[in-house]
């Protein structure tokens, strides 16, 4: 008895552990942004945060234009994430329900394109996008963005699908739906959790992204979180805890929206056997 | 290969493929090529088209000032690359910020995974909270650990001093040393709840009977962990290898915002150098070879890959 109640203390000493670092650096971005500029550079880093300083958040959004960035960030996100679900719907059921010559094609041609870095395909992207009058345009992030999602989205989309039991389809079509009103109306409702999942990871792609962001937009009021933030790196007339005031605006409604459909998410990427 | 990269789905839809069999019988033949194909033309347009416009570039001496001129060079950007000692070092570094990257993200994400998978109270919470990481923004999680390593008022310079390591007066990401160490544990703090989550997933399947089996049978943990736990997860954790193998060789903006590669090229991963090239240098030509060099190695990866899974399928059929 002794034995197991060690192992168990050991255990939750280790859970604690390992909490600890991975909630760190985000708790630490919020006590710097609370300490006063006298604490940040003292000997001593100050520990807890200073809640008599919470006018810093006010005062960045007079100082920089972090309503836009954000505002941006989420127009791109979920523009990104309505473009990706729209676009891999099909041709997950598609892959899920039929066998077609060139389906295996498809399902590596899909694979391959996560091999591909963005870093890479920014020039021949800023190029195209030139030609057809799509820099400095939030509507160009998203086309870019959801060319790197679809493929993940589709994946994740299939796994859900296989999972929905051909019998619940075939009833539904002897009622006389057609293949389109059971695609919305029948399947779709089955894989919401997986929808969610799936969108999480496509909004995090959108709310992330800094490589295009960085290089298609040169307009100020364009500019995403992402790119705002990167433009403090090395700048040094903005005091630190303002930085890590926005880092920590930018950073907290991805990590809450996370939270919120947490279980869906793995459920989701479970169901996709795991096509992240 | 065509054929293999269905192994991907092999282990969860195994049950349901008879079915889908029957599925094709119904519908017009060419409803399954309609419903890939707006998905498959927008790819090819912003994915395939760019890909093979890279794969020209490569060929030419495109520069970022004169990118109305590019003349063809043959193989000539890929010839310089095998004599610059600059890309060598950017494969060599690209080797170890992967392998290390892969190999510590999955025994972190298996080791956390093992934590939260007894019961205990809190574990729900504790299970969604070891996932934060996952879900910060790369360029949110770039300025925070710039400032921790801060080496004058950075925390873990604080930490080391404590401990009286001569290292904490440094600040890491600025060191030819340290730099790259320092990347990677930024990296793997941010990538191993994804380890972590799916290796949960998969630890699910257990099956308990045969666990418990074991464990009345006198099988030490270690034993229980080689003999039942191992073999319901080890597709997972292969598939996790594969993904993050491909992760860390694309991953650009954590690393960027970092170190941009620096100091002197410590931190210079094969994409950093893709964007090194074709932006500071403004070599696009030159950029472009490396990048397919880049995509080469990670298509060897996931070559190899299927041919293991294939092998293991086989080797489990006989």
């Amino acid at each position: 008895m002794n034995m197991s109640s060690t192992r168990h203390t050991l255990r939750l000493a280790a859970v604690l552990a390992l909490l600890g670092a991975a909630a760190f650096p985000i708790y630490w971005m919020f006590v710097t942004s609370l300490t006063p500029s006298g604490n940040l550079f003292a000997a001593r880093p100050q520990l807890l945060p200073s809640f008599s300083e919470l006018h810093v958040y006010k005062d960045i959004f007079a100082a920089k234009p972090v309503g836009r960035w954000l505002l941006n960030s989420a127009i791109v996100a979920v523009g990104t994430t309505l473009a990706s679900i729209s676009l891999a719907v099909f041709p997950a059921y598609a892959l899920s329900r039929f066998r077609f010559r060139g389906k295996g094609a498809i399902g590596f041609g899909l694979f391959t394109t996560q091999m591909l870095p963005e870093a890479m395909l920014v020039v021949p992207l800023y190029a195209l996008f030139a030609k057809v009058a799509l820099l400095n345009s939030l509507g160009g992030l998203i086309l870019a963005n959801t060319a790197f999602t679809v493929p993940v989205v589709v994946w994740i989309l299939k796994g859900a699908i296989d999972g929905v039991p051909l019998e619940i389809e075939e009833a539904a079509r002897v009622d006389g739906c057609t293949r389109l009103g059971i695609v919305m109306g029948v399947v779709l409702p089955l894989i919401a959790p997986t929808l969610a999942a799936a969108s999480v990871i496509a909004f995090f792609h959108g709310w992330n992204e800094y490589v295009f962001a960085q290089t298609f937009i040169t307009e100020d009021r364009l500019h995403t979180a992402s790119v705002g933030l990167a433009g403090f790196v090395g700048e040094l007339s903005t005091p630190i805890h303002s930085v890590m005031a926005v880092g920590f605006l930018y950073t907290l409604p991805a990590v809450a929206f996370y939270l919120m459909v947490q279980k869906h998410v793995v459920a989701g990427m479970t169901a996709g056997g795991v096509k992240g | 290969m065509s054929t293999n990269s269905l192994e991907l789905e092999a282990p969860v839809t195994a049950s349901t493929k008879p079915a889908a069999r029957n599925a094709r019988l119904d519908g017009h033949p060419l409803m399954p090529y309609l419903l890939v194909l707006p998905a498959t033309l927008y790819l090819v347009v912003f994915q395939i088209f760019p890909l093979m416009q890279e794969l020209w570039l490569s060929f030419t001496s495109t520069s970022l000032l004169s990118s109305g001129q590019s003349d063809w060079v043959g193989l000539a950007n890929y010839r310089d690359l095998i004599g610059d000692p600059d890309f060598r070092k950017a494969i060599l570094i690209t080797l170890v910020y992967t392998v290390v990257c892969v190999v510590a993200a999955i025994s972190l994400g298996l080791l956390s995974a093992l934590l939260l998978d007894a019961p205990f109270r809190g574990r729900g919470f504790a299970r969604a909270a070891v996932t934060i990481p996952w879900a910060a923004p790369p360029v949110a999680v770039a300025l925070v650990a710039i400032w921790i390593f801060n080496a004058q008022y950075g925390v873990f310079g604080h930490v080391l001093r404590f401990f009286g390591l001569e290292s904490g007066a440094l600040n890491w990401l600025d060191s030819m040393n340290y730099a790259l160490p320092a990347v990677l544990m930024i990296t793997i703090w941010q990538i191993f709840p994804f380890a972590s989550v799916v290796i949960l997933a998969a630890l699910q399947g257990v099956p308990h009977e045969q666990r418990e089996a074991a464990i009345i049978d006198g099988a030490d943990r270690l034993n229980v962990f080689k003999a039942v736990v191992w073999p319901t997860i080890q597709p997972s954790v292969m598939l996790l290898a594969l993904f993050s193998t491909i992760w860390s060789l694309r991953r650009f903006d954590l690393i960027w915002l970092l170190t941009q590669g620096g100091p002197v090229g410590a931190t210079n991963t094969l994409v950093i150098d893709v964007y090194r090239r074709a932006f500071v240098n403004q070599q696009l030509g030159q950029g472009a070879a490396v990048g397919m060099v880049g995509v080469a190695i990670a298509l060897v990866v996931t070559v190899i890959y299927f041919k293991y899974t294939a092998r293991m399928a086989k080797a489990e059929q006989r």
